[in-house]
């Protein structure tokens, strides 16, 4: 405690830090895990008693699927992300210095722009009569327009597009630290190419994946604007099922029992991830 | 830091003005549902800033509006019919004082007492319009005139509804023959069950701006507000507004004043300023919906007045049905519902 006075900038972090944490992470979520365990009222949203009855509506079939769907687009996403991103992180931990600087910055600038705004602009580009249909007709490439909007396809592409860069920026970290002479010592000893890749890099690049598929896989399932803008709304997400339990359905303890439902699943994910950390610690990198 | 320090004291010197600060309305309507020349000439006559937020469904405003209850962020907002009856009994809204509204007298009087406000103690109405079919008749060929004729297979992939559940079920339940708001559980299923053949044909639901889907030439046929037909005539002159056999879906879109509203003065001039002949006109040449100011349709340019998207004749309202309210009970019976087609049960 004494240390603590003696440095107040520091005391002045962990507050705002711990505050940050309690007001806006916990506080919240706690509210969530109270609204789950609430009876449905349709004039005031919630009441009392309590009850489980929200979960025990999650055990509908009809949700598993949902979830399943959910479950097998996010993963597509995360594959796709995964593969575009390894390499390109890769790559990009071995340009020169400024030109790092300028690629991560052109990385980050989307972000600048609401999500929402460039998912429409995605629509533009994707519709019947839209720039890329156009162009490929024009290039005389094909015939007719190809369907490409209102698809799943769309919809993989649209959270590909929001989500990589979630993907590159912990991978490009993980390269960052990767250490020449390890893979020197590898070819030393005899390994080729394929058998550094498969026995050192990725080992040793496995938490920036982990971390990467945790921030992409989970956002994925919950982005409600991108199938309901690019897929016509025919695709339910996690994220679409909750969005329609608070407004439509006016169900709050349910849509606040999925959304936990989802926190769990990121819990999970959390903890794979440091079981693997932990791994690697013990093979003594 | 000396920068900061002038920063700072230009902050205090901003705030301490706020007195002079003009005027603020916050109004809180559906998108595109407002030429934004109405809300600047507003503003030149009276000084009075408007804050226009927008909504995509009724779902959304009562939400907002019942959470930020307290926090009186909005000062006008704009419901669909039965929302006014739902809103005004749970005490959300503020009573609209008739001293202060110039020329509630020029309203259709077959749009005001209306069940869901019978003394429009809470309501003055603001549009009202049609839910019927649009066809792009560049590539549809042949007649379409009810609602059933949507589940013709030559429309497969190539059909779009709106993304309300509660106007796509009515769908079905006029084409079943019931009523489109019905509360009988057996009719709504029989309705699930109906959609479900609907739903290989549907390329996209859409209440956001309808017309789109058909403009990006990914729909030719399907649901549409008819405003949004009159709109998206000017973009694809193809684009035909049916009235369906078994009835239009209608409603009316009522200007409410929140109960905490911050500046209800403004809202009473907003409205009375809407309600002028020749604002009122505007906007509906503007917007493409019908307007209940009975003065304003003598102004309309004739091509509008005499546009039958716009001004149905009395027999394109045979059938016509308003939406109600249909009570929570069966509301969750429809969300069940709703959720199983989307999710292609």
């Amino acid at each position: 405690m004494r240390n603590l006075m003696q440095q107040p900038f520091r005391t002045a972090v962990l507050v705002l830090v711990w505050g940050w944490l309690l007001f806006l992470v916990l506080t919240p979520n706690l509210l969530v895990v109270g609204a789950s365990l609430m009876t449905r009222d349709p004039a005031t949203f919630i009441s009392l008693p309590l009850t489980l009855d929200a979960y025990r509506q999650l055990l509908n079939p009809l949700y598993l699927d949902v979830f399943l769907n959910s479950l097998y687009m996010a993963a597509m996403t995360t594959l796709i992300c995964l593969l575009v991103g390894y390499p390109f992180a890769w790559a990009l931990s071995k340009v020169g210095k400024r030109h790092q600087v300028l690629l991560i910055f052109l990385l980050v600038v989307p972000f600048w722009t609401n999500s929402l705004v460039r998912t429409y602009a995605l629509k533009l580009i994707l519709a019947t009569n839209g720039l890329l249909n156009n162009g490929l007709m024009a290039l005389g490439w094909i015939d007719e327009p190809v369907q490409l909007l209102y698809t799943e396809f769309a919809v993989i592409i649209g959270l590909v597009y929001l989500l990589l860069p979630f993907m590159i920026l912990p991978l490009y970290s993980v390269f960052e630290d990767l250490r020449e002479d390890l893979l020197r010592a590898s070819h030393d000893l005899g390994a080729g190419r394929l058998a550094t890749f498969v026995h050192v890099i990725v080992p040793l690049t496995l938490p920036g994946v982990l971390a990467g598929v945790m921030l992409v896989l989970l956002p994925a399932m919950g982005l409600f604007f991108v199938p309901d803008i690019l897929g016509g709304s025919r695709n339910l997400l996690v994220g679409n099922v909750i969005k329609n339990q608070f407004l439509d359905a006016r169900n709050w303890p349910f849509g606040a029992a999925a959304s936990i439902m989802l926190t769990l699943a990121m819990a999970l994910l959390m903890f794979a991830h440091k079981l693997s950390k932990r791994r690697i610690g013990e093979d003594g990198v | 830091m000396k920068r900061l320090v002038l920063a700072g004291v230009l902050a205090l010197g901003l705030s301490g003005c706020s007195s002079e600060e003009p005027q603020v309305l916050n109004l809180y309507n559906w998108s595109e549902y407002m030429p934004q020349e109405v809300l600047d000439r507003f503003t030149d006559e009276t000084g009075i800033q408007v804050v226009y937020t927008t909504y995509d469904s009724n779902e959304a405003m009562y939400a907002r509006l019942k959470l930020l209850d307290d926090s009186a962020a909005y000062d006008l907002a704009v419901p669909s019919t039965y929302y006014v009856s739902k809103m005004s009994n749970e005490g959300l809204l503020m009573a609209v004082d008739p001293s202060k509204i110039e020329g509630f007298d020029s309203v259709d009087p077959e749009l005001v007492n209306l069940p869901v406000d019978p003394e429009n103690k809470y309501s003055v109405p603001y549009l009202w319009g049609t839910t019927g079919i649009a066809v792009d008749t560049a590539d549809v060929e042949g007649d379409v005139t009810a609602w059933a004729d949507l589940w013709d297979e030559r429309f497969q992939g190539r059909l779009m509804m709106t993304n309300d559940m509660r106007e796509v079920f009515h769908v079905a339940l006029r084409v079943l023959g019931y009523s489109g708001n019905s509360t009988n559980p057996e009719e709504i299923e029989a309705a699930y069950n109906k959609l479900t053949e609907l739903m290989l044909s549907v390329r996209t639901f859409n209440s956001d701006a309808p017309r789109m889907p058909y403009l990006e030439g990914e729909t030719d046929v399907g649901m549409i507000w008819n405003g949004e037909a009159v709109m998206g005539r000017e973009a694809l002159p193809a684009l035909e507004y049916v009235y369906p056999e078994e009835g239009t879906i209608v409603w009316l879109d009522s200007f409410v004043i929140p109960k905490n509203a911050k500046n209800p003065d403004a809202a009473h001039q907003f409205i009375s300023f809407v309600l002028r002949p020749e604002i009122a006109a505007l906007i509906s040449e503007d917007i493409g919906y019908a307007t209940p100011v009975v003065p304003a349709r003598e102004l309309l340019d004739e091509e509008v007045a005499n546009d039958r998207a716009s001004y149905p004749t009395p027999e394109d309202m045979v059938n016509a049905e308003f939406q109600t309210d249909i009570g929570d009970e069966a509301l969750q019976v429809y969300a069940k519902y709703w959720e199983m087609l989307k999710s292609g049960q």
